[in-house]
Parts: structure tokens; C-alpha cells; sequence
């Protein structure tokens, strides 16, 4: 309860602060900079998830603990949840700077095709029956995929160059003053907490989903 | 059912190895396919239509000069990706189908039963590249500057077309509607490999100094990692 009421506090002080107190940054058209605090923080909470997911996924298939598993779905649903806003959020970014919502460029191409693996991924859930081979089906799905990264990584740069603002993301280059990286790593750390309070809401619902259903059944 | 009737049953001895049971299941699908040719006639039929539709609708003048080498790759690879996705799912539905999953895994090792299907499915692979390419190429006119590197993309592009979908095969057929969610698994996976394809089958056609020679190193690249990586992950599901 307490860490939900700081999360809001904290979340509304970085959101006033952004439109209130930092000034938009030069080089961009009007106020669409601003989009930095938002949209990068998606981008990483989806990263994150993704990359928990698959861990969770591989200690499930070691271990076959039922909790990793809650764990690799919960965080896999959440990633994709906010790699969908990152997209969105970005392809407006694209209409207001490169003037059109959508033109295949390379983040927009490896974060469609991140989409594509997801949503293939929650389908074969869906479509196994049986509960065990359901986890394993979809542990064995996400390390397959996780393979394929690499390929995205490398191969679809070659293809175009891309007009993603990179300075914006790597706070290790000039390009972003003292003041708008401290709100950015602030709004950064907003995003994680938010991430980290609705995967522990999600986990303990799928738990409790379980044992009802195992209740359900035992009475039968 | 008598299995044993027949004599040409699989069975596991302790000279046996890895190799010899694959090639025993190869060798037993291939005559299974013969018997029956349910996936062969499906994955073809499926190539002819499709190819057909193209030709007819826009022939070989219809593309400009200058676009023809992108554009006909593009064709020419949707047309077999999505023929191998519509056919490649039988090699294990099959067994589930026929009832005959769970002697088969008894009777060979994991990694074997995956090598075996995997060659079958390569072979399925093998016959509609044969047929479909030279088909492709004479309907449409397409000319190619380098054959050798065209060939080598082709050869490239249906080993990793094999490599990415036979472990997916293997869990649809556990699964309920299998027929959708076969593509729908396999395309995430095989995107990567098919920009790759079509970029090399283009640069082959074009021949430009260095051809498409990166391309068809990325393919094969990728046809090893999804068999090193499925060899790895099949026993996991096969044993469930």
C-alpha cells in the first residue's frame, strides 16, 4: 500500500516536472521532445520484460518450479503491453518529425517483428490444453525466439539506415543537459516501479487462479 | 495394427546409434510419404496455385527492367515460404494423428527422432525448391547473373527454412487447432531468414561485385543455430 502511494507521488511529480520545469530540448520541432521521458522508459520496461521473461522461462524448464513459470507469462504480458505503447508512442514521434506514422525504419522494423514473436507466443498458450506442457511449450517458444535476436540485431540495419535519434538514448553523450538527465533517469526509474508493482499484482493473481482452480477440482 | 509383421520396424539396439536411427526414421517417413504422398501433393499443389496466380496476373513484361531482380525474389519467396508452412506441419501431426507418437518414442532417442524428421522435412524442401525455382524462372523470365550464388541462396534458404519450423511441427502437433497455428508460430521465427533470402536472392540476380555471397553465409548461420539450438530444446517437449 505504501509503495503503491510513493509510485503515484513520484510518478505525478515526474510527469509535472517534465511539462512544467524542463524546457524542450534544440534540434527538435515544437514540443515533441518530450516524448524522451515517456516513450524511452516504455522501450526499456519492455526490454526488461522480455529479458526476464526468457530467464524465467529457462529456470522453469530446469526446475520446473510453477512460480518461474507465473513469473515468465506475467512479465512476458506486461513487455508487451509496453513494447505496444513504445510503438505507438514512437510512431507518433515519427509523424511529427519524419512525417509519416509508419516507414519501416530498422527500430521500427526489430520492434514489430518483437511484437510478431509475443503474439505467437500468448497463441500457443493459449492452445495447448494440458497445464504442464503448456509451460514447457511456451519455455522452450521464448528461448527459440530469443535465437533469433541476434539476426534482427544485425541483419535488418544493413538493409536501411535509420533515423532513430540515437543521443537521446545513450545519456553518456553530449547531448542531453544535467537537468533533463536527471528527470529522464527519474522517469526511468518511475517506469521500472510501475513495472515491478503490476508484475507482483499479476503473479499473485495467476497464484491464486491456480489454487482456486486446484480447489475447484479437488472438490470434484 | 501389427508392427512387428512387416520386419522394417524401428528398433533400438545397442549398436544403434544417434545417426543410423535417424536415418531408419527418414528412410521409414519417406516411404510412409510415398505410400500415401498427402504432404507432397499439399506443399506442391499449394506452390503450383500460388505460382500460377502470379504468373498469370502479372506475367513476365509486366515488371520493369530495373525492378525485376527485388521484385521477383520477393515473389518467388513468398511463394515458397508460405507452400512449406502449408505442408511442413504434417512430419509429426502425422504421428499424432495416426496414433503412432508414443511408440515412436520408445523406440528412438529424442535427438534422433528430430535429426530424422528434420531430414524428411529438408527432403519435402529439396522436391519444391527442384520443381518450383526452374518453374518460377521460366514463367516469369527472371534473369539471374550469378547461378551459382542463386543456387547456393536457394540451397541456404531451404536448410534454414527446415531448420526454423520442424521443432515448432513438433509442438503443434500437441497442441489443438494445428493448421493456423503452425504459420502463425513459424513466421516470427523465419522473418529474419527471409529478408535475408529475398537480399540474396536480389543481389544474386543483379550481380553486383560481391553478389550475395554475406547472404548466404547469414542463412547458413542461421540454419546451424536453430539446429543446434532445436537439437537442444527437443527432448524437452518430445518427453512431456
Amino acid at each position: 500500500m505504501i509503495y503503491k502511494i510513493l509510485l503515484t507521488i513520484w510518478m505525478n511529480l515526474i510527469i509535472a516536472a517534465v511539462f512544467l520545469y524542463i524546457e524542450p530540448a534544440a534540434g527538435f520541432p515544437g514540443e515533441v521532445s518530450r516524448i524522451l521521458f515517456f516513450h524511452v522508459p516504455m522501450a526499456w520496461v519492455a526490454t526488461l520484460a522480455f529479458l526476464l521473461s526468457m530467464i524465467a522461462s529457462s529456470v522453469y524448464l530446469i526446475t520446473r518450479k510453477v512460480n518461474a513459470d507465473f513469473l515468465a507469462q506475467s512479465s512476458a504480458e506486461l513487455g508487451f503491453l509496453f513494447c505496444f505503447l513504445a510503438t505507438v508512442t514512437g510512431s507518433i514521434f515519427a509523424k511529427a518529425t519524419w512525417g509519416s506514422f509508419w516507414n519501416w525504419d530498422p527500430r521500427q522494423t526489430s520492434i514489430v517483428m518483437l511484437l510478431m514473436i509475443y503474439g505467437a507466443y500468448f497463441v500457443l498458450r493459449s492452445a495447448v490444453a494440458d497445464h504442464e506442457k503448456r509451460r514447457v511449450f511456451a519455455g522452450v517458444y521464448s528461448i527459440l525466439a530469443f535465437c533469433t535476436v541476434p539476426f534482427l540485431v544485425f541483419i535488418v540495419p544493413r538493409i536501411t539506415n535509420s533515423l532513430h535519434p540515437e543521443d537521446t538514448l545513450n545519456p553518456a553523450k553530449p547531448g542531453m543537459d544535467i537537468k533533463t538527465l536527471i528527470f529522464f533517469l527519474g522517469s526511468l526509474c518511475a517506469y521500472t516501479g510501475l513495472f515491478v508493482w503490476m508484475l507482483r499484482l499479476k503473479v499473485r493473481m495467476l497464484r491464486i487462479m491456480d489454487k482456486e482452480r486446484g480447489r475447484i477440482n479437488f472438490h470434484k | 495394427m501389427h508392427p512387428t509383421k512387416s520386419g522394417r520396424w524401428i528398433t533400438q539396439t545397442v549398436s544403434s546409434t544417434y545417426l543410423t536411427e535417424a536415418v531408419a526414421i527418414w528412410f521409414r517417413d519417406l516411404r510412409s510419404e510415398f505410400r500415401t504422398r498427402y504432404a507432397v501433393n499439399s506443399i506442391l499443389m499449394f506452390a503450383l496455385t500460388t505460382l500460377v496466380t502470379v504468373s498469370f496476373s502479372i506475367g513476365s513484361f509486366r515488371i520493369e527492367e530495373s525492378e525485376r531482380p527485388f521484385l521477383y525474389a520477393v515473389l518467388l519467396w513468398i511463394i515458397l515460404v508460405f507452400s512449406a508452412l502449408s505442408g511442413l506441419s504434417r512430419s509429426f501431426v502425422k504421428e499424432q494423428e495416426a496414433g503412432t507418437m508414443d511408440i515412436l518414442k520408445l523406440s528412438a532417442r529424442p535427438q534422433a527422432v528430430f535429426l530424422g524428421k528434420l531430414l524428411f522435412n529438408l527432403t519435402m524442401l529439396g522436391v519444391l525448391e527442384l520443381i518450383i525455382v526452374p518453374a518460377f524462372i521460366l514463367l516469369m523470365g527472371y534473369k539471374i547473373k550469378f547461378p551459382g550464388c542463386f543456387v547456393a541462396m536457394m540451397v541456404t534458404g531451404g536448410l534454414g527454412l527446415g531448420a526454423g519450423t520442424t521443432l515448432v511441427a513438433a509442438m503443434i502437433a500437441q497442441a489443438n487447432a494445428r493448421g493456423a497455428l503452425f504459420s502463425a508460430l513459424s513466421f516470427p521465427l523465419l522473418l529474419p531468414l527471409i529478408i535475408t533470402a529475398i537480399k540474396g536472392s536480389e543481389r544474386a540476380a543483379y550481380g553486383i561485385s560481391a553478389a550475395g555471397w554475406p547472404e548466404v553465409k547469414i542463412a547458413a548461420a542461421y540454419a546451424v543455430i536453430m539446429i543446434t539450438v532445436s537439437l537442444l530444446l527437443f527432448p524437452l517437449i518430445w518427453e512431456e
